[in-house]
């Protein structure tokens, strides 16, 4: 492989990035009227939409209900067209059940379940399109979208990914750095009090690099907090101006 | 804040489909601009390396120009050149990663003036390229765009020149913008550097080759050899084992049929190979030259060959396969090249009957390189005419298509002339990649000054961090007379609970190189100090060396001391201290002063210039103390060395070193009988304060400390050792460290010392050599040096020569600031980067005894050279056989120091017999091979045996090459040993008369050049450039003892 150089000499990414800077960050709350709440969020050109329904009473079978908490019930599709190569993605597949595992412990640990037994909550996420750090924006988007729905969380959960080349830690990565194989870490976080929700890495690192590598995806997600607390703020100013009129 | 912008980018998959990716493509507001003229140097963040503000203009070169002409941006007199990211990307994508690497190897280079300006993340600079505009035109408009916004950050201060090779550039944007000048490259060195002679002739010869393979290109003959497979197909088939990775060796002496590959890496685990795989003739070789990382693929079994074991002659090589070779080995065919080693080679022009013979086509040249392993390389110039009487010339390969015989190359520069002395030294450093250039002004005004009138004092806040010995430990450094740079001194005193402390203290050389300074990449890209038969290349400049690092007697010296706590009598080690210290040595002795304090003689205390003014009194109780110091040491050394050799050490250097030191006595006119025991005990106290070093970095520094290795040797590559052994009836166990070195102690045969020498040396070239590594990337096992029987050590003892000293130094220090818990201020090479410059420094030192090697071979032929065969005395001489082969013997001449082969049988299919007078003559006859002894027979049924190990006398001549390095040629002209008439002279040892050899050749060199009158300043102002030493120097002495000393294991003892 000629290989991309994924960080140059003057420390600078594929895509012109430092290591530690994230990609643009947009994202807007309340896009669908019919859902509790919904979110849009774009880093960069990974782009993912979170609809949230819920808490509402146990559907199908009653049995799951728990008795001392809400059902957290999370699931993801990416869409056909959302990679490089059209592909039809069926759903149930490994990869979706997955992420929708992992979702699911990540909002089991923000949302404050015991406030709502025997009720469930529904989470659907849909990538649009995938450049990278799709758990992030998963994660991200349906932060927004649940904080859209008015569920009690204990704190924003905040999500990035970052990997680790020539031994510098790179925040965010993008989808040619994921592609070119190297270790990879997906982080998620509750910012205020800096406990983590969710870590995920599935290639080998070193462990003295873990060290570096974790601090630059907490870093990384503190960063996105502060992006995501201002689309709140934003999106509630608009609200409070509407509902004044 | 940043900017994003979207690229679209149309890649091909590899099943062929087009697919349409997006990019995010982010843009910033600035970008370090590396220019002294910055208005907002904080804006822009110009960290590290700037431009030099004394030059008239900046270079921007054109991305085309970066491709082609990246040699002469290469040099040093070019200045402020800024490569746009663009151009670098050009060359990334296009050029492949080797001269990518080379570029960016050169923005790194401190002492380069360039830099890179990553206009691409500019957001004034970067420009989209545009729907239907092709690549190289958006790639020009870039970098003129960058150009121009450049120019403007730099306030119109400083006129900017872009060199293109693009006509219509220069049409476009010739005159668009003021201040902003787009030429030519041609025009751009015509008008600015038109006394850069090299460079105009690189650039020419780069223009024509280039011309050439267009034109070739567009020829498309037939092809002379397969293609070579994609480097996907060959990762792949590597994996799966089908394909062998390996390194190409080809056979020195029949370059043109015989080339081994050199297994590497996992392959070799996975199949099961055990020896080289054999490349049999130019064809299956397919392009791939010496040194190149191959894939290789194996023949069936029935098209396995031998490999020939009859010594060839370089020049009839094929003819002579008369022989039956071997048995078959595993024979390949090269289908790939994954790594191309090419470097400058030296090569000769043909004369001019030969260019004749060549044909049509003057303007291509087929040149012969200087090393045989090379193949012919064609190259086109127009000074052919010029270079063609007797010069050595630089040529690098640029490619070698399927289609060619020989690879296409370019012409570099002149070195030097044939069999002229400065010349063929210089073809033997560029041969070995060597380069030496003088200390720049930049590097030389960084270091501290220590002159009469501004003299280099201890500062004070050295004085306070330091622990200071000057008062309380008597310090003193043994060395060879004359030595001006001391690395080591050593200080032994009992402690006030009765134990012993000794200390052994190092120069601390990294307290005037800091690290990336000037002088420290100067010296990691030297690596090493080298030595060559008359001259020596420094590491370090002579400030440092012979002055302030060095630690003289009776002056102020920083050190870093390691200090041992010992038991008084066991000699235990209770506690150890590391750290920086100031010293006073208060001795400079000399080895066999030492000695005879040792031995009781206090006769030499006249020879000791310290003692010269003391009155009576005091200098009886200074001598007592010394002698008590001496005394000690050497007990603690004969404990620890006992130590070592329970462990199995072996004393491989013994009986070589010792002859040598004999000899180095000689010169001094002292002659002892036994080797002198100092000599040891200084080499223990540096071995032992290797190991501790090496102890103490590693634990600290688990995964980035750098130790050396010896890897233990390969059993069947003692085969050759116990087979010699056997014919004279010793048997020699191998099987581990200790049981070779005690068979090889009982292997001696009184009657003839020299046995015992070939058999050790024997030894040595079975084993491999020993190497530095960094330790996180082996086993903890694999630490082991086998001849020292070690479990860890490192070099730490000689940073004024070795660059990996320096290196330890700096880990030994940032371990201790780690033990007091205070931050570690340097940045220490991660795991990576040690490992790359282990390999770096293990190159360079192979390089140093090469070129060591290759300058002792020039002197003795040069020596040679001049006197007739027929009728010198000089020119015969006793030899011992240590090899037999199938058409001749291999002969160690003790005298000289000459190992070489004699031929049984000539070009003509003679024979030699020896008549009754045991003269040699040549017959019709056969020969006939057997294990240990060869045997001539004549047609007259007269016959003569050559045992191994047999004397015989041999006439030395020297046979002349125009292309390559004059060789020694030994005939022997009788089976008898050599009776010398004078019987003084058979005392006299190799060492004296190599060093005489070398006075004299450097003399008669010297006489011819006076002769020339016009050549002398020339010289001279070589002689003055490179500040070397003439004729005779104590390096040539110590270097002297190196080179017959079995070089590695002499390495470690920090002798």
């Amino acid at each position: 492989m000629a290989g991309l150089e994924l960080l140059s000499d003057q420390g600078y990414r594929v895509d012109g990035r430092r290591a530690g800077e994230l990609r643009k960050i947009q994202a807007r709350m309340g896009v669908f009227a019919q859902a509790d709440g919904s979110a849009y969020i774009e880093q960069g050109n990974t782009k993912a939409l979170a609809v949230v329904y819920g808490p509402h009473e146990i559907r199908g079978s009653r049995a799951r209900a728990l008795p001392d908490r809400a059902l957290v019930n999370c699931q993801y599709s990416s869409a056909t067209f959302s990679t490089g190569e059209r592909k039809r993605r069926p759903h149930g597949d490994r990869k979706s059940c997955e992420m929708g595992l992992q979702l699911r412990q990540t909002f089991e640990a923000a949302i404050l379940t015991q406030l709502h037994p025997r009720s469930q909550i529904d989470i659907y996420v849909q990538v649009l399109q995938a450049d990278g750090g799709t758990y992030a924006a998963c994660v991200n988007a349906a932060t927004l979208a649940v904080m859209d729905a008015g569920i009690p969380m204990r704190d924003f959960v905040c999500a990035c990914s970052a990997g680790f080349v020539d031994g510098t830690a790179l925040a965010d990565l993008s989808h040619v750095e994921e592609a070119a194989g190297g270790p990879q870490l997906a982080l998620a976080l509750l910012p205020a009090s800096g406990q983590i929700a969710l870590l995920e890495m599935d290639a080998r690192l070193h462990e003295d690099h873990l060290e570096p590598v974790l601090e630059a995806a907490a870093r990384a997600a503190r960063d996105v907090h502060t992006l995501l607390d201002r689309v709140v703020r934003q999106h509630v100013r608009e609200a409070s101006v509407l509902l004044g009129d | 804040m940043l900017q994003k912008r979207e690229k679209v980018l149309l890649l091909r998959t590899f099943h062929g489909r087009t697919l349409r990716i997006v990019r995010e493509h982010y843009l910033r507001p600035s970008v370090p601009c590396h220019s002294p003229l910055c208005p907002q140097p904080a804006a822009c963040r110009n960290d590290g390396k700037l431009l030099t503000s004394d030059v008239t203009h900046y270079v921007i070169p054109d991305w085309k120009v970066v491709q082609d002409y990246l040699e002469i941006l290469e040099f040093p007199e070019l200045k402020g050149i800024i490569f746009m990211q663009t151009a670098c990307q050009a060359v990334q994508h296009q050029r492949g990663r080797r001269q990518y690497n080379k570029l960016r190897n050169l923005l790194k280079d401190a002492r380069h003036d360039s830099i890179l300006f990553a206009n691409e993340f500019q957001q004034h600079c970067y420009l989209p390229r545009e729907r239907g505009e092709s690549m190289e035109k958006w790639q020009t408009r870039s970098i003129y765009n960058a150009a121009v916004w450049y120019y403007h950050h730099c306030q119109d201060r400083m006129p900017v020149i872009m060199v293109t090779e693009d006509e219509e550039a220069i049409q476009q944007y010739g005159s668009e913008t003021e201040g902003v000048f787009v030429i030519s490259f041609k025009n751009y060195l015509d008008s600015f550097w038109p006394d850069l002679k090299a460079a105009h002739e690189l650039c020419d010869s780069i223009l024509q080759s280039r011309r050439e393979r267009e034109n070739e290109s567009q020829e498309s003959r037939g092809k002379e050899y397969p293609e070579h497979l994609p480097l996907e197909v060959l990762e792949a088939g590597i994996k799966s084992g089908r394909y062998i990775q390996g390194i190409l060796n080809v056979n020195k002496h029949r370059a043109q049929m015989e080339a081994f590959v050199r297994l590497q890496g996992a392959s070799s685990k996975d199949s099961d190979l055990v020896s080289d795989i054999l490349i049999h003739g130019m064809k299956a070789r397919n392009r791939s030259i010496h040194g190149d990382v191959v894939a290789a693929e194996l023949l069936p079994k029935d098209e396995w060959k031998g490999r020939t074991t009859a010594l060839g002659e370089s020049d009839n090589e094929d003819k002579a396969s008369g022989e039956s070779p071997s048995e078959p080995m595993p024979t390949g065919r090269v289908v790939g090249i994954l790594q191309k080693n090419w470097r400058d080679y030296v090569v000769t022009f043909p004369s001019k009957e030969e260019v004749q013979s060549q044909g049509k086509n003057a303007q291509k040249i087929l040149v012969t390189p200087w090393d045989y392993r090379i193949p012919k390389i064609r190259i086109s110039t127009q000074q052919a005419e010029a270079l063609q009487v007797d010069f050595r010339v630089v040529v690098r390969i640029d490619s070698w298509e399927s289609t060619s015989v020989y690879p296409n190359g370019h012409f570099v520069r002149v070195l030097g002339k044939i069999r002229d002395l400065e010349g063929e030294i210089a073809t033997i450093l560029v041969e070995n990649s060597i380069s030496v250039v003088p200390f720049s002004e930049a590097q030389m005004c960084k270091m501290p000054v220590n002159t009469p009138e501004n003299p280099w004092k201890v500062s004070p806040e050295e004085e306070r961090e330091r622990k200071d010995l000057r008062k309380t430990h008597l310090v003193f450094s043994i060395d060879p007379k004359g030595c001006e740079d001391v690395d080591d001194t050593l200080s032994v005193r009992t402690l006030n609970n009765g134990n012993l402390e000794l200390g052994v203290h190092i120069a601390d050389v990294t307290h005037f190189v800091a690290p990336n300074s000037y002088i420290d990449t100067e010296a990691r890209t030297r690596a090493t100090t080298y030595y060559l038969a008359d001259r020596r290349y420094d590491m370090l400049p002579s400030i440092l060396s012979a002055d302030l690092c060095s630690l003289l007697g009776g002056v102020d010296r920083y050190a870093v001391s390691v200090m041992w706590e010992l038991d008084a009598t066991s000699y235990e080690v209770k506690k150890v201290w590391y750290g920086r210290t100031i010293i006073r040595s208060t001795y400079k002795l000399f080895y066999e002063a030492a000695q005879e304090l040792l031995d009781g003689n206090f006769s030499v205390i006249e020879d000791i210039p310290e003692f010269k003014d003391l009155d009576e009194k005091s200098r009886q109780a200074k001598l007592e103390e010394l002698v008590w110091a001496i005394g000690k040491l050497t007990d603690i050394a004969r404990h620890v060395r006992a130590k070592r050799d329970r462990c199995g050490a072996l004393e491989l250097e013994g009986v070589e070193v010792r002859v040598q030191l004999d000899e180095q006595k000689n010169i001094h006119d002292l002659i002892p009988k036994e080797p002198l025991e100092v000599h040891e005990t200084v080499a223990e106290c540096m071995i032992l304060a290797n190991h501790w070093v090496a102890k103490k970095i590693w634990e600290s520094f688990p995964h980035q400390a750098l130790l050396r290795q010896h890897p233990p040797p390969h059993q069947e590559f003692f085969s050759e050792l116990r087979e010699c052994a056997k014919a004279k009836g010793f048997s020699i166990d191998t099987r581990s460290n200790k049981t070779l070195a005690e068979s090889l102690d009982k292997a001696n045969d009184p009657s003839d010392p020299i046995v015992n020498r070939l058999l050790r040396s024997m030894a040595t070239q079975a084993m491999s050599n020993a190497l530095y590594f960094s330790t996180g990337s082996c086993a903890e096992e694999e630490f082991r040096h086998y001849g020292l029987a070690l479990d860890k050590y490192t070099h730490f003892t000689s940073p004024i020569r070795r660059y990996s000293d320096i290196v330890v130094h700096r880990l030994l220090l940032a371990a201790i600031s780690k033990d007091k818990k205070m931050e570690i201020k340097e940045n220490l090479f991660s795991n990576k980067e040690l490992e790359e410059l282990c390999r770096h420094i293990n190159n360079r030192n192979r390089a140093a005894q090469h070129s060591q090697k290759q300058s002792t071979e020039l002197f003795q032929c040069m020596y040679f050279k001049d006197r007739d065969p027929e009728t010198e005395e000089r020119c015969i001489s006793d030899g011992v056989i240590y090899s037999i082969r199938t058409n001749g013997v291999l002969v160690f001449i003790p005298r000289f120091g000459i190992k070489g082969a004699a031929y049984l049988k000539n070009k003509d299919g003679l024979v030699i017999s020896c008549g009754p007078d045991s003269r040699s003559e040549w017959q019709p006859g056969s020969l006939q091979r057997f294990q240990n002894k060869i045997t001539s027979t004549t047609t007259r049924g007269d016959s003569v045996t050559f045992h191994l190990f047999d004397h015989v006398t041999v006439r030395i001549s020297v046979q002349a090459s125009r292309c390559h390095s004059d060789t020694i040629r030994l005939e022997i002209i009788s089976n008898k040993p050599y009776m010398i008439p004078n019987t003084e002279l058979s005392h006299q040892n190799p060492l004296l008369l190599k060093s005489e050899l070398v006075k004299e050749v450097t003399k008669s060199v010297e006489e011819a050049q006076l002769a020339q009158e016009v050549k002398v300043e020339t010289i001279q102002e070589e002689y003055q450039e490179y500040c070397q030493t003439k004729g005779r120097s104590l390096y040539l002495l110590l270097e002297e003892i190196k080179d017959l000393a079995l070089l590695d294991v002499s390495n470690d003892y920090g002798v």
